[in-house]
């Protein structure tokens, strides 16, 4: 049953969850566990709690979403309830996902790990001994500059050109 | 520190960043002293984080701003034209690092390109050969690795991609510097311990700022009064039209009023420009030393854009120094790319908070997430080039939104020029071919981020109908009022902009002192 009262309250126990499982579909990665999309759905949820409109709009998208799916958004695949946001990308609800949750999700300790990102480093001493430079499927490069003939700056247009001068003019109203 | 009276007239500037924390610096070593406005809070290595979002909200300028035209920042960053700092030291405490001169061309580019179809290009009034020994001053200062004895900066992870990928494109000016920011000890500072933290404040102090540098010594000459959280809101005048005062609001929203015998200005060429216009007069009704129309005009943010390119072998190019790799060989002019001008490939890293906000603003998807999933594998540069001044890309103030005081906020409008769309495309393909040539399997052409490069709204022109400011950076309508930061370029050059913005300040500052001492002003 939709809720009567717009309120923080009236969105239900499962609307974390059901958000969450809309949010792994806008942003799928196979190899992040659930947590780090439902601290994502808390902080919408979080965010929105001010705003009865938005509110609504979050029940409501989802409700609608259970329709398009079926009758329970949770029972499909996320790749199969992706297909169905791209039907809504311009609505209000799927932005407030899509913008919410692009900065929370990949700000997420879980999500770091998972993609390989290590995250804070200062309070560790940096990467001076933490494998900054450990690269070794290339050559080392040369990290001074190039000690041959400097680059030519200025390549006239007409080929053999002369190339004007850039000095100040000393004449004119320079003062 | 000391304190100067508000009925004293001082030297006034407004924005301690490259420009006025240099420029604040050089006078009180030459015993002048400086009241030195800062709007943001004197934030220092304590207080910043590696956490990307959490170090925006606290060091980036996010007042209200509004933004259009055609260039796509403004469809997705409606209110975010510019990625700033609002702190002590300015931008210089979120800047990346790399130090490229301008080159001789550069200065005269309506000399060196001719005229170009839309933009408004002009010569600067000064040379390369004038320059030189403020280049030198500035590298010095700011300890620019290849330069003055300063070690490079070895070879990180994301350098060792771009510089081999460079390599066998037949490209040879690549290296790790230019870049401010200490290979070993020096001038007081620590080498870097490669935290891969630049654009989030630098913890470890290794890094070049006006918060590390300038400012620290221009207290200790007991000459800077340093006012942080006080936001300029106007520059007054007398009767003859010379700058008399800055009214400025402090952190409780109380407006003040400091006595001024010269006022510079140097609060980011969006800031700048809007600080002139908001200081309109019934003697200046299109603001402060705007008898040009030039005020806010010819608004240049750089070409820029982003490749990031994806391999088998993991690459972890947040680990290091963000931009210690610069290739130099497509920073010169040469027409039969298609294009006047010239850019330069730096190495860049974001974290995936910020590359996933700014890969592709709005991608969503296994596309998007796929591409996210290879993180580890992944390298990365940044194109930085010539953009065209054009005098419809400027800033405004807007006329219904207002920022947390109830002013105005400013506006920047910026469309491309054919010529910048032309250059960019150039560099995505070259680009492409050079991550390629080490074997990427996937690239991703990134659009253009909110502008970290804010130059060209109070230029600097020979005659006054030109441009606002003269050589010095001295206004052409205001004797006393002067200009000391990246708003007075006269054209953008390829280079990134702060050693320039530096040198400058430093040259402007002995000028200044000059005039004074001879009573000039």
């Amino acid at each position: 049953m939709p809720p009567t009262e717009y309120s923080a309250d009236a969105l239900g126990e499962n609307v974390t969850r059901r958000l969450a499982r809309a949010l792994r579909a806008v942003f799928p990665h196979d190899n992040v566990p659930d947590g780090p999309y439902e601290r994502s759905a808390e902080a919408i949820l979080s965010s929105v709690s001010a705003s009865p409109h938005q509110t609504a709009v979050i029940v409501e998208g989802l409700r609608g979403l259970d329709g398009l799916t079926g009758g329970d958004l949770t029972a499909v695949t996320a790749d199969e309830l992706s297909a169905v946001l791209l039907q809504i990308e311009r609505t209000e609800f799927f932005q407030i996902m899509l913008t919410n949750t692009v900065v929370t999700l990949y700000s997420d300790q879980e999500v770091w790990d998972a993609l390989g990102y290590e995250g804070f480093s200062s309070d560790k001493g940096g990467y001076v001994s933490r494998g900054f430079d450990d690269l070794d499927w290339l050559p080392e490069p040369r990290v001074e500059e190039y000690d041959g003939e400097p680059l030519t700056d200025y390549v006239p247009s007409i080929p053999g050109g002369t190339q004007p001068s850039f000095e100040t003019k000393k004449t004119g109203a320079a003062r | 520190m000391s304190t100067i009276a508000h009925d004293e007239p001082a030297v006034v500037i407004i924005g301690s960043g490259a420009g006025g924390g240099t420029l604040a610096y050089e006078l009180t070593a030459r015993h002048i002293p400086v009241v030195l406005l800062e709007a943001g809070p004197h934030l220092t290595h304590d207080d910043y984080t590696n956490d990307e979002w959490d170090a925006f909200g606290q060091m980036a300028w996010t007042d209200m701003r509004t933004d259009n035209g055609s260039w796509r920042v403004a469809r997705d960053f409606p209110n975010l034209p510019a990625w700033t700092v609002k702190a002590v030291g300015g931008t210089t405490t979120h800047w990346a690092g790399a130090t490229p001169r301008f080159k001789p061309h550069e200065f005269k580019a309506r000399t060196a390109y001719g005229r170009v179809d839309g933009a408004n290009l002009l010569d600067w009034p000064i040379d390369a050969s004038e320059m030189a020994p403020w280049y030198d001053k500035a590298e010095i200062a700011m300890g620019s690795t290849h330069r003055h004895g300063r070690k490079p900066l070895p070879a990180n992870n994301n350098y060792k991609v771009l510089a081999n990928g460079a390599e066998r494109l037949g490209y040879k000016y690549y290296a790790t510097g230019p870049y401010a920011t200490n290979a070993e000890e020096y001038d007081g500072r620590p080498a870097s311990v490669q935290d891969g933290f630049n654009f989030q404040g630098d913890k470890n102090g290794s890094k070049w700022s006006t918060l590390v540098r300038e400012i620290p010594r221009a207290c200790a000459t007991g000459l800077l009064d340093l006012r942080p959280n006080c936001h300029a809101v106007q520059i007054t005048h007398d009767a003859q039209g010379r700058a008399d005062g800055v009214l400025y609001l402090d952190e409780n929203g109380a407006m003040h009023r400091q006595r001024a015998r010269l006022v510079s200005v140097a609060g980011n060429a969006i800031e700048s420009a809007r600080l002139l216009l908001l200081s309109e007069s019934p003697m200046f009704p299109d603001g402060l030393a705007n008898s040009s129309g030039q005020v806010g005009r010819n608004y240049m943010r750089h070409l820029t854009g982003s490749q990031y390119a994806q391999f088998d072998e993991p690459v972890h190019m947040y680990r290091g120094e963000t931009m210690a790799g610069i290739v130099a060989d497509e920073s010169k002019h040469d027409t039969s790319r298609g294009f006047v001008g010239g850019y330069y490939l730096e190495t860049v890293s974001l974290g995936p908070a910020f590359l996933a906000k700014f890969l592709d603003p709005g991608a969503w998807g296994r596309n998007f997430t796929s591409f996210m999933e290879q993180y580890a594998n992944t390298a990365a540069l940044w194109i930085v080039g010539e953009d065209m001044p054009q005098e419809c890309n400027r800033v405004t103030l807007s006329p219904s939104a207002t920022d947390q005081h109830g002013l105005p906020a400013p506006n920047v409008y910026y469309d491309d020029h054919a010529n910048d769309t032309a250059m960019r495309e150039h560099a995505y393909r070259r680009t492409a071919q050079l991550y390629q040539a080490v074997g990427a399997k996937r690239t991703y052409a990134t659009t253009p981020y909110p502008s970290t490069h804010n130059l060209g709204t109070v230029r600097m022109s020979e005659r006054p109908e030109d441009g606002v400011v003269n050589q010095w950076g001295r206004a052409h309508d205001v004797p006393n009022l002067f200009v000391s930061d990246g708003s007075v370029f006269t054209t953008s050059a390829a280079a990134n902009p702060t050693l320039t913005i530096v040198a400058l300040a430093i040259r402007q500052a002995d000028y200044i002192a000059d005039q004074m001492a001879a009573g000039e002003i």
